[in-house]
């Protein structure tokens, strides 16, 4: 401990590749061919997103009977997975944009990867809300388009809000990326000998001459989308737990859930970038470009997030005590030693208590400890939204009406297949597009930035 | 040119170039031809297409009407064939009601069967019928589905194989002939039918084949009761009981207000003392039973007592009135005396673990109301037990409340077990020649020891006459499909004086024919004497010489037949004798029952499937148990205590034992009932009995004892654990009463409001005392015309369910299935929640009719994206289910869960499409819309209703009236339970219902506003146990 030195911010980069060496480093996946392994795991993971397509045609054909909802439980998995996808979104924007704009360099090896990620978490999430409803051939509806019928959508639903705010979402964070990607398009144009990638890379970079006309350009526009998407990434999440906390269930009528929601989301983002993470930077070789130490300070933020959901968890138990309603006290003993006692404590040690072995530096730097917490996270944020959506609404007011709410194989196939699209769409990522940034990975190399010291 | 002349002192106002301004010839010609030369040249008509604009255009609309016609999905939908000649009396879109009587079970409720365009929709009571009063119960509700259930016999089955009336009839007749030649027994089994044509038919019958003995059973009789009354009054006409005029009531065993006797009746008068709006001063009632029963659950007192113990406990209590009162005494000659006197009321106390003060009460309460009150003994108790009660109540002169002016009639004579007995011992012996089951099902109800079964291959001649497949169908060798009730003609004579009577409302469906018709044929003895007629015309002589005679009416036969056919019903004094003394000669028979080792079970009748008649009634098994909330099964209900000495929970299996005998049950455990004790329903198990019944639930009927003086009480019967477990499905959960953590939630969280008569008289407003202030920051609707609301009684309601069952058929609700209940999708809109307090072994029972609430700030209103669900200017919450996409928020939102998701297509879901084709399509009412799958539903407050009396309001040139309109539920609520009506109407009985001080609304404090309006329960017990 008594070697560091703190006046001396660490690299970003461990060592000093040359500027080329990283554009070849990076580029690498894009111009050798797929391996065997690539293959197996597309296999995989297309597998998964065929079982989620047979079940989801099932759910179509036969109607959602086939999944576990009932009469008082009316959002179950479908929901559940909408919640944990949009919030594994905000990770990437939270990278991308909240921690440019503090200027943590840090995050130049990651953002591109977590900017994907949302993306594909986004697509992924969107999916759920259209599949969710009895009736998916009409969510039309939910859209505001003048008619002869002057049927007009209703704006005091937080569902309705949903729509927007997603849609919103996905198309900055869309754009935010596309921005990001076109100096890399240019360079890879720039190496390419292929005739067809040339067309496609030419297309794509737009023109990017990297002339200091156009990063100067550039520049300003990102900064502007960064400031553009940085209120998203708390909106989003905020009107997503609307979708609760507007009702008057108890459990879910909490002033507590916008904030709480979106720190859950940052929490379960950032776990998730990072197990994939851990994986990416081996089977590509970017050690040197996505350090342990870019590890150890997202699992810093996963050890500050998941703190900030435990005191949630309490607040929530006090505000439902200190409140005085019956209905709402109980709701909360319920959730702890009801019949979902189980999913509650899966909940609270995945969340509250194993994120806090990274107050050890050690833990936060060994790789294989923190991809199990990572994991573990996300088992929780997952719960996190099951425990919230079913636990309240399987004993609401009337005690005649409670009813106990258990998933089906169809419902288990459709989570199977979320995770089958985001990880099919990753894996393609990584073979199509530079999976890392390499201008801003070459801005953060030793050595490129302007320097008192030479002149 | 004229521009050209002036060209100097007239420029152009406006001009597009120099030289048009300074007015160039060649600019003046151009402007001149609009065309220039060769600009036109094509336009020439001749060579121009032939087609004209007109025709272009039709060719145009034309394709675009046949693309529409290819795009559009298409399907035959089968023939729309108008009226040519407009039938008399049917005016397409109006409902034209039918009197009838109702052939649901053996109460005969006069009704009025609502037809559309001719075929039969929806069954109401009829308010002119004396007895039940414009009410029905469940099964009547639901009885229409029978008429239109898709597995109906359609022609003469002989041998398994379809056939025809000719040939079915020929071969009967030739083997009644035949049976007849060769000396043989023809063995006619039947109800007890209280049709006096009938009667005659059957009569005719023994009269034509007189080698025919007719027999008579039922699963459920009341046949100890007969016998009771017999041994105390030597005479048969049992009188009606007055229960309005009963200041206090004991019931032993008797379910009264659930299936025995005319419970409508019952529940109508019993109801009329508990009626806290209109001041009637309060009955109390007192229940001392082993299981728990409907009619337990609205007691006062509950006594739990073992059916063994009822005789002593009777005795006991007339022991402790008469000891004391010398008047009561000389009622009572030596014998009685000395019987009566070796009882103790202390010392019964202390053998049945039975609380002695309250039952000091109760002898304090009927030393009161000696001559106002009343002791009803149950059918399946002994006649024993009926011959003490009979005589407990005449020494109190409760006689006074037996109601002469209403006597049942005799119905045909019950067959006793000898003659049973004998008739198997012939069947077996060859000595029958021919078995008639005339609407009987022998073979499944009939007791194991008779072993019908076996003996019914000893006969050669096996014919089953019934409506649907059923175990004798199945076992005999002539199957003969018979009318539905509302295809029929007929009588009936439930009280004595008064014929109802039954008119078919719509032809037979099928190629069936009225049971009567057929034996009618056979009495004749030719396939032709069959007509359509035959016995309608046999009806009316028979009411030419026995009824229109009777009447010394001045009105021609015809006249007075219409007009009774029209009313459904024919009253007539007849009113019998009340018999004279009382016979105390048989008071040596009564001997206190011996005390029993085991356990005790009772088989009961099912509150729904009656003696199972209705299984094939998707309806009906799937209306909730109204005390286990169970539907599609029966289930052994056993005590907490007994079940844990057993060690068993919900679901898993006991075997009950009883001699040789044994059937294995899924438990129920049900708090409330004795230690040792098994309460068992029947009507369940049935096999060939169509897809709905067969295999629901379990047979019991072996268990049934042919010995003894009770077929459905059994003592010494082992029960033990088998180890297995079984999926019972219920509307509501389980709770353990003894769970802290849930226990009293509908008390704390105002969902059921409650307390005593005295509480209340001290201080009529003490359900409100802690309520708050409520206000809210949203502005709210705006009433300004009608506001709809309803008010529903708690001291009224029995949780009898006829409600559910009418709201189905009144709204098109689909049957669901056992494994959707099972995943708690099932669609009735209106549900009765229960909910108990108190410890296991002494429940409270509290129910509670759960609808939509039409809230004024409704929850699921401002949740629903698409404004598929929103406020209507009268108040109440709509459900449009074409803009509904399914989100089921609002669902999720409201706090009394009463909406209902369609999660599957639930006409075709359940079992195959069962209930989706084109007879049963035919139940729909048309004026609801049938949802499809992926829409939320819920009450409607019946819009449609309130849409038809709209227009008629409008057409008449008036005000709607909140009184013009009744819901399904309101309307068939034997307890009149339900007010419904407009609040801003001055004066109307709704406002009174909302006004009361009795009056809250569950969950007030959400502020939801909800328009229901529920009067408090008020239990009347003695204000010595006031808190």
């Amino acid at each position: 401990m008594s070697g560091l030195d703190y006046t001396q911010e660490i690299s970003v980069v461990e060592g000093q590749p040359s500027l080329r060496e990283i554009e070849d480093l990076i580029s690498k996946p894009l111009d050798s061919k797929p391996d065997k392994k690539y293959y197996i795991a597309l296999a995989i993971t297309m597998t998964m997103l065929g079982i989620g397509v047979i079940a989801l045609g099932l759910s179509f054909y036969y109607g959602t009977g086939l999944w576990g909802n009932n009469n008082p439980v009316g959002w179950g998995f479908p929901i559940v997975n909408f919640v944990f996808w949009v919030g594994i979104g905000h990770a990437g924007t939270l990278i991308s944009a909240i921690l440019f704009l503090f200027r943590q360099k840090w995050r130049n090896g990651i953002a591109r990867f977590a900017e994907g990620m949302t993306i594909f978490a986004v697509m992924t999430a969107g999916i759920f809300p259209l599949i969710h409803v009895g009736r998916p051939w009409l969510a039309g509806y939910l859209i505001p388009y003048p008619n002869q019928h002057s049927l007009w959508v209703n704006f005091t639903s937080p569902l309705l809000w949903d729509v927007f705010a997603v849609s919103t979402y996905l198309t900055v964070s869309f754009i935010f990326w596309y921005v990001g990607l076109i100096p890399d398009f240019a360079t890879l144009r720039d190496r390419t000998t292929n005739k067809l990638k040339k067309i496609i890379y030419s297309t794509f970079s737009l023109g990017w001459r990297h002339s200091n006309r156009h990063w100067q350009h550039y520049e300003m526009v990102y900064l502007i989308l960064a400031g553009f998407a940085t209120p998203l990434v708390l909106s989003v999440h905020t009107i997503v737990s609307f979708d609760f906390a507007v009702s008057i269930l108890p459990g879910w009528h909490t002033t507590i859930f916008p904030p709480y929601f979106v720190a859950g989301a940052v929490f379960s983002g950032f776990a998730m970038v990072q197990n994939v993470l851990i994986f990416i930077r081996k089977i590509f070789n970017y050690e040197h470009i996505i350090t342990v130490d870019t590890l150890e300070k997202m699992n810093k933020i996963i050890l500050l997030t998941g703190s900030m959901v435990g005191y949630a968890y309490a607040m929530e138990f006090f505000i439902a005590w200190y409140s005085g309603v019956q209905p709402e006290q109980f709701t909360f003993i319920n959730r702890a030693f009801g019949p979902y006692t189980w999913a509650y404590w899966i909940m609270v040690s995945c969340n509250v208590i194993f994120p806090q072995l990274f107050w050890f530096k050690k833990i936060r730097t060994t790789i294989p400890v923190m991809f199990v917490i990572g994991v573990l996270v996300n088992v929780g944020m997952w719960f996190e939204r099951f425990v919230i959506t079913v636990t309240s609404l399987s004993r609401d007011y009337l005690p005649s009406s409670w009813a106990y709410y258990a998933p089906t194989l169809t419902d288990a196939g459709i989570l199977i297949g979320s995770f089958g699209l985001f990880f099919t769409l990753l894996l393609l990522f990584t073979k199509t597009l530079p999976v890392v940034s390499i201008a801003e990975v070459k801005a953060v190399v030793k050595g490129s930035q302007p320097s008192h010291g030479d002149h | 040119m004229k521009n050209g002349e002036n060209k100097k002192t007239n420029n152009p106002e406006f001009w597009k170039s120099l030289k048009e301004y300074y007015n160039d010839p060649e600019v003046l010609k151009a402007k001149a031809n609009e065309f220039a030369d060769g600009v036109t040249d094509d336009f020439d008509p001749s060579e121009m297409s032939r087609v004209s604009r007109r025709k272009f255009l039709a060719l145009l609309s034309a394709s675009a009407a046949f693309t529409a016609t290819a795009c559009s999905d298409y399907r035959d939908k089968g023939d729309v064939v108008p009226y040519n000649v407009r039938p008399e009396g049917v005016l397409p879109g109006k409902a034209n009601y039918y009197a009838s009587t109702c052939s649901g079970c053996s109460q005969s409720c006069g009704i009025l069967v609502k037809t559309r365009e001719g075929r039969p929709i929806k069954i109401d009571g009829n308010s002119d019928h004396p007895v039940n009063k414009g009410k029905t119960c469940a099964i009547g509700q639901a009885s229409i589905l029978n008429l239109y259930d898709p597995e109906r016999l359609q022609q003469p089955i002989i041998d398994k194989r379809k056939s025809s009336w000719k040939k079915a009839d020929t071969e009967i007749i030739s083997a009644l002939k035949e049976s007849m030649a060769e000396k043989k027994e023809i063995a006619l089994i039947t109800h007890q039918t209280d049709s006096q044509t009938e009667k005659k038919v059957l009569d005719d019958f023994v009269a034509a084949y007189p080698n025919t003995k007719i027999y008579t059973y039922e699963l459920f009789d009341s046949g100890n009761r007969y016998d009771g009354w017999k041994k105390a009054y030597g005479v048969t006409p049992l009188p009606s009981i007055m229960w309005d005029k009963a200041n206090v009531i004991l019931s032993l065993d008797a379910d009264f207000l659930g299936n025995e006797g005319n419970y409508i009746e019952a529940m109508r008068k019993y109801s009329s003392r508990r009626d806290a709006v209109n001041n009637a001063s309060f009955n109390r009632f007192y229940i001392a039973e082993a299981g728990l029963s409907l009619t337990g659950m609205s007691a006062d007192y509950r006594f739990r007592l073992s059916p063994d113990l009822q005789l002593e406990f009777i005795l006991s209590l007339l022991n402790e009135i008469v000891s004391n009162d010398p008047a009561m005494r000389t009622k009572l000659n030596s014998a009685a005396f000395d019987l009566i006197f070796r009882n103790s009321l202390e010392k019964f106390a202390e053998k049945s673990g039975l609380d002695y003060g309250k039952l000091v009460n109760l002898v304090i309460d009927f030393k009161n109301n000696a001559g106002k009150s009343i002791v009803y003994a149950g059918d399946k108790l002994s006649p024993d037990v009926h011959y003490a009660v009979n005589l407990f109540n005449y020494v109190l002169g409760n006689n006074n409340l037996y109601d002469y002016k209403s006597v049942f009639t005799n119905r045909l004579e019950l067959s006793d077990n000898k003659d049973l007995k004998n008739l198997v011992e012939s069947m077996n012996n060859g000595m029958v020649g021919a078995v008639i089951h005339y609407d009987t099902n022998p073979v499944y109800h009939f007791p194991p020891e008779l072993d019908y079964a076996a003996a019914l291959k000893n006969v050669k001649t096996s014919i089953t006459l019934s409506e649907l497949p059923n175990e004798s169908i199945a076992a005999s060798y002539y199957a003969v499909p018979i009318n539905h009730y509302l295809e029929s003609w007929g009588d009936s004579n439930p009280r004595v004086g008064i014929y109802s009577l039954k008119q078919p409302v719509v032809a037979p469906i099928f190629g069936t024919r009225q049971k009567e018709s057929i034996l009618l044929t056979w009495i004749i003895g030719k396939t032709e004497a069959y007509s359509e007629d035959i016995y309608h015309s046999y009806l009316m002589e028979n009411f030419k010489d026995s009824v229109y005679d009777k009447t010394d009416s001045a009105a021609t036969f015809n006249h007075f037949w219409n007009t009774a056919l029209h009313d459904g019903i024919i009253s007539i004094d007849e009113s019998a004798r009340p018999p004279v003394d009382f016979d105390m000669a048989n008071i040596n028979l009564l001997k206190p029952s011996t005390a029993s080792g085991g356990f005790t079970v009772i088989l009961n009748k099912n509150y729904y499937l009656g003696d199972g008649r209705f299984s094939n009634n998707g309806w009906l098994q799937e209306t909730p148990h109204p005390v286990t909330k169970v539907a599609w099964d029966n289930y052994a209900s056993i005590a907490p205590n007994t079940a844990k000495t057993l060690g068993v929970e919900f679901g898993d299996f006991v075997r009950i034992k009883v001699d040789e005998r044994n059937v294995d049950l899924p438990v129920v455990v049900q708090p409330g009932l004795i230690e040792n004790f098994v309460s068992v329903e029947l009507g369940y198990g049935r096999e060939n009995s169509g897809e709905v019944a067969n295999g629901v639930g379990f047979n019991v009927n072996v268990l049934l004892q042919f010995n003894g003086k009770s077929k459905w009480i059994i003592n010494n019967a082992e029960v033990a654990k088998t180890g297995e477990s079984y999926e019972l499905v219920s509307t509501q959960e389980h709770h353990a009463l003894d769970d802290e953590s849930v226990k009293d939630f509908h008390k704390i969280r105002g969902i059921i409001k409650e307390g005593t008569v005295s509480e209340y008289k001290k201080n009529p407003g003490f359900i409100k005392e802690h309520d708050h202030e409520l206000f809210g920051i949203t502005r709210g609707h705006e009433y300004n015309d009608v506001k709809w609301a309803m008010s529903i009684d708690l001291n009224k309601c029995t949780s009898c369910s006829a409600c559910i069952t009418a709201c189905n058929v009144e709204n098109n609700i689909p049957v669901v299935g056992k494994d959707q209940v099972g995943r708690g999708r099932e669609m009735h809109w209106i549900r009765l929640d229960r909910y108990y307090s108190g410890t296991p072994e002494e429940p409270k029972v509290s129910n509670q009719p759960m609808l939509c609430q039409h809230c004024d700030n409704a929850p699921c209103e401002n949740v629903c994206p698409v404004n598929a669900t929103n406020h209507s200017p009268d108040g109440l919450n709509q459900m449009v289910y074409n803009r509904c996409v399914g989100t089921r928020y609002c669902a999720n939102n409201c706090p009394y869960k009463v909406r209902r998701f369609n999660f599957y297509d639930f006409r075709d879901h359940f079992a195959d499409a069962y209930y989706q084709n084109d007879l049963t399509d035919l139940t729909n009412n048309p004026e609801v819309t049938v949802r499809s799958r992926g829409v939320m539903e819920k009450c409607t407050f019946c819009v449609q209703r309130i849409m038809e009396a709209r227009s008629e309001s409008i057409k008449d040139g008036r005000k709607l009236k909140g009184s013009d309109v009744q819901t399904a539920c309101q309307q068939v609520c034997p307890a009149d339970a339900i007010v419904f009506g407009d609040v801003n109407e001055e004066g109307s009985e709704i406002q009174k219902y909302r006004e009361h001080e009795l009056g809250y609304h569950v969950l007030e404090e959400l502020y939801v506003k909800p328009n229901v309006t529920y009067i408090a329960k008020l239990r009347n017990t003695h204000s010595s146990e006031d808190v």
